[in-house]
Parts: C-alpha cells; structure tokens; sequence
C-alpha cells in the first residue's frame, strides 16, 4: 500500500532522513518508534509529500506521488488521511464544520454531505458534539473529531503522527480502539508514530524502529493491549501500589 | 442644540460627508486590495506554502516605503499619480488616492500579522487533506483568523479616520479640516471642541462595534 525507496530528506546538509526503503502492506497497522528527532514524524509526512524528499520514491495505493503534478498530487492527498498530536481542527469551525470541510475539498454531493458528516461523526461517538467548537472538547473527543475528518473520504491509508501524544493513557487506550475499529471496519492501512512503546504495542502488527533518520530494525508483533481503558478509582490505586511497599496514607 | 452647531448645520454635515467618502474609499481599498496584498505577503514568506523571497521582499519594502512616509509628504509626492487617475488633485475625490494608498499599506500589515497568529498545523492538516491554495486561504485562513482580520480593520478604520483629517490640504475636507479651518484658523474654540467630540464618538462608535463582532466570531 506504501512504499519508500531510497528516499532522504535533508534540512541544509542535514540529513534527517537517510536513504530508507521500506513496504507497507495493505490493512497492516505499521508503527514507526524510536527517540525524539530520530526522524519519525519526518518520515511520515513524506508519506504524503507533506515534506518532498529530495531523493527517492514514494508510492500510496499504487500511485507514485513523487511524479504527481500539483494538482494530481492534491487528488491523492484525499484518499490519504492524517492525524496529528496537536489534532489540528479549525477552532473557528463547529465539530461539523470540521468534518464537512473535507468533503467539501473533495467535492462530496452537496445533499449527501449532512448525513455523510453524521455517519463520520457516530463512528466516533460524537454524534451529539455536531455544533460544539472545538474549544468545548477534551481532547480525546478532538481527537475523534479528527479521525472522522480524515476518514470522511474513505480514504485508503490513515497517517498518524503522535496521535495519542498529548493524551492521557486512559484516553489513549480510547483513541487507540477507534484506530483499531477504523483497520477493522473499513480495511484502512495505518502508520502510527509514537515515541510511546506501550501506544505501538497495543496497536502495531508490525513496527520499525528509526534512529538517526535510518531504520535500525523491523519487528513483526502481535499486538496487545498494554494500556487499560479502565479509569476507575479502584484501577489507579492498584496500579499505584502493585509493585508493592506503598502505603495508604 | 448650542447657537454655533446650528449656525453651521449645512456646513458640519457637508464636512461629515466628505469624511464618510474618504474613509469609506479607504475602507474599500483596505478589503479589495489590502487583505489580498497582506494574504499574498502571508503565503510569500519563507516557510509557507507560496513561499517566494523576490515576491515578499519587494511587497515588503513597498509596503513599508508607504508606511515611512510622513503622510502629509505621501500626499504631495503622489500629486501627479492623482491627478493622472482623478484629473485633478484638489478635491474630495483627489484626496481619496493617497488615502487609499496609504488603506492598502496599513491594512495589508495588519492582515499579515493576523494570518501569522494562525496554527501551522491548521494549515498542514489543509494541506493533508488536498485543499487548493484557494482553498486553503477561503475554507482555513480567513476562517481561523476572522477575529483578527476584523480587529485589524478596526485598527486600520481609526487610522483612516485620523489620516482623513489632513486632506484638507488638498481640499478633501472633513470634519477635521472643517476643525482646523473654522474653529482653530477663526478661534471658535467651542465650535473645535464639538468637532472633536464628533471625531470621539465616532472612534468608540467603531472601536466598540469592531471589538463586540470580533469577539462574537471568536471561537478560538
Ligand atoms: N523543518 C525542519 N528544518 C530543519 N530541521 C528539521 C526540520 N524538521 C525536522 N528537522 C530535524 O530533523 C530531525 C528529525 O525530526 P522529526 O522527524 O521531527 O523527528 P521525530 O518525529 O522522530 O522526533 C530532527 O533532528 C529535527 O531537528
Ligand atoms: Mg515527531
């Protein structure tokens, strides 16, 4: 579903990433880890030519972006979906809005755009948040918001970049079950970067580790869930105090 | 109504339309002209999506060779361009050159400003989802900088007023020529002051309407 050849992005002579080639096969859920400025999120958004490399190819769902025209290019940019740590939602824009904005680019049937924006939207459970601005919301429910923008298209592939990163991890395990859903329910392949190895754990079918813009190792895993949704009260002091010696003061 | 106001009805209102022409021309050169030229001094910085250093060096001096320029001195040396465009360079009509000039360079820079407020990642995510540069401006720029674009005109609007208020050497008029001319020039202190206060209350007019709407479409 997405390939890299050879492909290295410099900043001045910096080479953030080093001539790396890898395959990513449709439906997998695919995370990319490794320490901060190893070159992650660099790599991820040349997977949409957010950042054009300068050598190299980049193929999506057959397509070879890194030949696309402008114009072409914005065409496949909307069978690619995105995500990202900071959520990136307009502020100004109801959750609706937000939604509605990315099938309006894709020029989506005027009449069937209202229920198309519901459907996204209950995907997510935030079918009762439709005119609430993004102000309004926890940032788990931000987060959902942006999944149903990225998935209003049906796009083919969904990119994350530190998707869970701001979140708390009862939170997280949350966002992490409707990326699961999103594989499950419509076959979308994911790429998820996280500097969070429980978050690439719970997910990843597969995981690269990168380190200084190259990748050091590819693991293939079974994917368990490491984080709990649970939050009661009850969780967090067990979690507190199973490694034993604390007292209850 | 105090005996002076009255004695110079005619006067006062013909001095209070002349303003309202100025300062709505200026208005409309801020919105048809300036927030292009500041959106395209946005987009041409280094690092955005239109980035190119020829465009946004040369908007940029421009912009700033307007806005150096004493007004008083802007006025006089755009004399010849005002009368190839007006025919004459006396009158309101005249006056409304320089004045629109001057709109452009003002706003455009406020525009600018406003548009750097705007979350990068705004715009990546409208990138990601294939959005056009006209898109992007229309559908994500505009939208999440609305509150200040609108304060920015305000701002710009203030100015434009207080920038009105010389034409009266080109005979623009106005009430601030009108101020000069037959209160400060005749000594008709009192008929100055309620000049002024015209000039007061029309300011907090705008200032508060620019501030209430920019707050209302603020959902930041
Ligand atoms: N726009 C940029 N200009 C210069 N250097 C950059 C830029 N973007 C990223 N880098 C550098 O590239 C390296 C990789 O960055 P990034 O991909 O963001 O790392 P990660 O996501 O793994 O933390 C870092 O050293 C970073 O400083
Ligand atoms: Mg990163």
């Amino acid at each position: 579903m997405i390939k890299l050849h050879n492909v290295t992005k410099k900043y001045a002579h910096f080479r953030a990433i080093n001539s790396v080639t890898l395959e990513i096969e449709e439906g997998e859920i695919y995370g990319i880890i490794g320490a901060s400025g190893a070159g992650k999120s660099t790599l991820l958004r040349i997977m949409n030519l957010l950042e054009n490399p300068d050598e190299g190819e980049v193929v999506v769902n057959g397509q070879v972006l890194t030949n696309l025209t402008s114009k072409h290019l914005r065409e496949a940019r909307k069978s690619i979906g995105m995500i990202f740590q900071h959520f990136n939602l307009v502020a100004n824009k109801t959750v609706f809005e937000n939604v509605a904005v990315s099938l309006e680019l894709a020029r989506f049937p005027k009449e069937d755009l209202r229920n198309r924006v519901v459907e996204c939207l209950q995907f997510v459970g935030l079918e009762n948040f439709i005119s609430k601005y993004p102000a309004q919301l926890s940032g788990g429910q931000k987060q959902r918001v942006a999944i149903a923008r990225a998935l209003a298209n049906n796009p083919q592939v969904l990119l994350c970049d530190e998707p869970t990163s701001s979140l708390d991890p009862h939170t997280t395990g949350e966002i992490l079950d409707v990326l699961e859903k999103v594989n499950q329910r419509f076959g979308v392949t994911i790429v998820i970067v996280s500097h969070e190895m429980d978050v690439i754990k719970s997910i990843c079918n597969r995981a690269t580790v990168m380190a200084d813009g190259a990748i050091y190792d590819t693991i293939s895993i079974e994917p368990k869930r490491m984080l709990g949704t649970d939050d009661s009260p009850k969780y967090f002091v067990e979690q507190l105090t199973k490694d034993g010696g604390v007292d209850h003061a | 109504m105090p005996e002076i106001l009255v004695q110079y009805e005619a006067e006062i209102w013909s001095s209070i339309g002349e303003t309202f022409v100025m300062v709505g021309v200026s208005i409309l050169a801020a919105v048809i002209l300036g927030l292009p030229v500041g959106t395209l001094l946005f987009l041409c910085r280094k690092g955005q999506i239109l980035e190119n250093k020829v465009i946004f060096s040369s908007l940029n001096l421009l912009v700033n060779i307007i806005r150096s320029f004493p007004f008083l001195l802007l006025v006089v040396f755009l004399i010849p361009f005002t009368r190839f465009i007006i025919g004459t360079a006396i009158g309101t009509a005249a006056a409304t050159i320089p004045l629109a000039i001057i709109a452009i360079a003002h706003y455009s820079r406020l525009v600018e400003q406003s548009l750097l407020d705007v979350p990068k990642g705004v715009l990546e995510a409208a990138i990601s989802m294939g959005a056009s540069v006209k898109e992007i401006i229309y559908k994500f720029l505009y939208v999440e900088a609305r509150s200040g674009l609108v304060l920015g005109l305000t701002t710009s609007i203030i100015s434009f007023i207080s920038y009105s208020t010389i034409m009266g050497v080109v005979g623009g008029g106005g009430i601030g020529d009108f101020a000069i001319r037959y209160g400060y020039q005749q000594f008709k202190t009192d008929l100055m002051m309620y000049m002024i206060i015209i000039m007061v209350i029309l300011v907090q007019l705008i200032q508060f309407i620019g501030t209430t709407v920019s707050r209302k479409i603020d959902k930041r």
